[in-house]
């Protein structure tokens, strides 16, 4: 594939393993070639790895399948997850699914990646939305200064919001990068 | 730090948006430069290495409104300036986008430094106008593109070394990133193999040293570029070895490129055809030569022409580096 289609959470055939890309980065020197940087993740061993292609150049896209599962619960083997059209359950360890615990909504719908028929992986819709449990009070009619606070989510995740976002708020975030989108009207 | 400070608000946008727009707009009608708009559905582009095009057929989205502004100069305009919509495929990242906004301006005369002046008074004016929380830069220096390279990586260049004289001169590690440039070429003219050597070396150095050195200083005009990166600018008739081309920077951020604009019809076409030469190599397809740009070309006063990424700009106003941040889309494409 082109390198043109690498971006943060592509999957990546490397030296024979599959790997996910962490950290993306596309940066572009005036009319020079465009540089696609990558943190890559091997997602069976968890090593972590630096590759920046340049534009211009291919690489082999990873032999991983994606099924359409449903989160379900936590327990001491992991996160479950069940598939939407088989009902066959899998659960996956806590290291595989790792930072998008953060964003594991109850009944949400992800794409979980197998390799060999090994669960190795969840791809999280780019935006999803979710309630404000917890925040400082917030700023009547201050919606134009550059100003935030921290707030909770109701998976526990923190991040940073504008001052007029209250308790109770639905706020769009993205995955990709764990930060505030906007808020819904709801 | 200041990506961290994250989205701005739909209403804070807009008024931003408004106010750079009636900034530029003001600074241009004071300088007595006149607004042109032309079209965003071309029959060719400028043909560059790593510049893609978006097909509308029957023709492309406008990478940059370049040579529609120097036809217009061609028929009498006068010096002139637009707010131009462009479009590059697949350049996406916190700092780019496939659509975004470019200032580009013409002056006659066939000299940079009015052009240099006006990007200092632009970013003033914006920064003022948006009530910029960004950090406006107090001093702005010239910076030789040779002699910068020699300060971050030791190399000593002249600027018109071809793909072997220049891989020798570069220390180790960017002599394997031009090696890495050339590897897929084979068979290739000499003119578009010391291109290809000067545009790996460039990319890698700029991602190397270049970055770096520019994060210690506010406002930078890179300016007397090595002649095989000259692109659609002329080269030093007393030094034929550099371009007369400059790129401007703030705060470690690329804002604005601009030429002595080349007015040499048959160097141009060699320059486009170089270009195309070098883009199969690549696998990239070759672009249309603007054959009515080029024949109308040598009837082109002495000028000089610049384009300011706009949405950088604003972005770097109020302290944000992500384009996303500041940005009027809505998403979608």
């Amino acid at each position: 594939m082109d390198v043109s289609e690498l971006r943060k959470n592509a999957k990546v055939q490397l030296d024979g393993h599959p790997y996910v890309v962490v950290e993306f980065l596309f940066v572009k020197p005036g009319k020079g070639q465009g540089l696609y940087k990558c943190k890559l993740k091997n997602m069976i061993t968890g090593a972590v790895l630096d590759r920046t292609w340049r534009s211009g150049e291919k690489f082999d896209p990873a032999n991983v399948e994606s099924r359409k599962m449903q989160y379900l619960f936590k327990d001491q083997n992991g996160y479950t997850f069940m598939d939407n059209e088989s009902y066959e359950q899998v659960a996956l360890a806590e290291e595989i699914v790792s930072d998008d615990s953060a964003f594991l909504l109850d009944q949400i719908s992800v794409d979980v990646l197998f390799y060999n028929d090994r669960p190795v992986g969840v791809t999280l819709p780019s935006h999803i939305v979710m309630t404000i449990t917890e925040c400082e009070p917030g700023v009547k009619g201050d919606t134009a200064t550059n100003a935030t606070k921290n707030a909770t989510v109701e998976t526990g995740h923190k991040i940073q919001v504008p001052l007029f976002i209250r308790e109770g708020d639905k706020v769009k975030i993205d995955t990709r990068t764990g930060a505030y989108v906007e808020r819904i009207n709801t | 730090m200041a990506a961290e400070l994250g989205a701005l608000p739909w209403s804070t946008r807009v008024h931003i948006w408004d106010a750079a727009m009636a900034a530029v707009r003001g600074y241009f009608r004071d300088q007595g430069l006149r607004e042109v708009s032309t079209p965003v559905r071309v029959r060719a582009v400028a043909v560059e290495p790593f510049i893609e095009p978006i097909a509308a057929p029957p023709g492309l989205l406008a990478t940059s409104p370049e040579l529609a502004m120097k036809r217009l100069l061609v028929r009498g305009s006068g010096p002139i300036f637009q707010i131009a919509h462009v479009f590059r495929r697949a350049e996406i990242g916190e700092r780019h986008s496939e659509e975004f906004h470019l200032v580009e301006w013409y002056r006659l005369g066939a000299d940079l430094e009015p052009l240099l002046a006006d990007v200092e008074a632009l970013v003033a004016r914006v920064f003022a106008a948006t009530g910029s929380n960004g950090h406006v830069p107090k001093t702005w220096q010239r910076a030789r593109f040779l002699e910068v390279v020699t300060a971050t990586c030791g190399a000593l260049l002249r600027g018109d070394e071809d793909a072997g004289s220049l891989a020798a001169a570069l220390p180790p590690a960017l002599a394997a990133e031009v090696a890495r440039t050339l590897a897929p070429a084979g068979e290739l003219e000499p003119w578009a193999r010391t291109l290809l050597a000067w545009t790996g070396f460039f990319t890698a150095w700029s991602d190397m040293f270049f970055e770096t050195w520019l994060k210690e200083h506010e406002g930078t005009h890179l300016v007397d570029f090595p002649a095989p990166l000259a692109a659609l600018a002329v080269t030093d008739p007393a030094q034929p070895w550099l371009a007369r081309r400059a790129e401007c920077h703030v705060g470690g951020l690329e804002i604005a490129n601009g030429y002595v604009e080349l007015r040499d019809a048959d160097e141009q076409r060699r320059r486009f055809a170089a270009v195309n030469e070098l883009r199969r190599v690549y696998g990239a397809p070759a672009l249309p030569i603007d054959d009515d740009f080029l024949a109308e070309l040598p009837g082109l006063p002495p000028c000089a022409g610049i384009a300011l990424g706009l949405d950088r700009l604003i972005a770097l106003a109020v302290g944000r580096t992500r384009l996303a941040d500041v940005s009027l889309s809505l998403g979608g494409a």
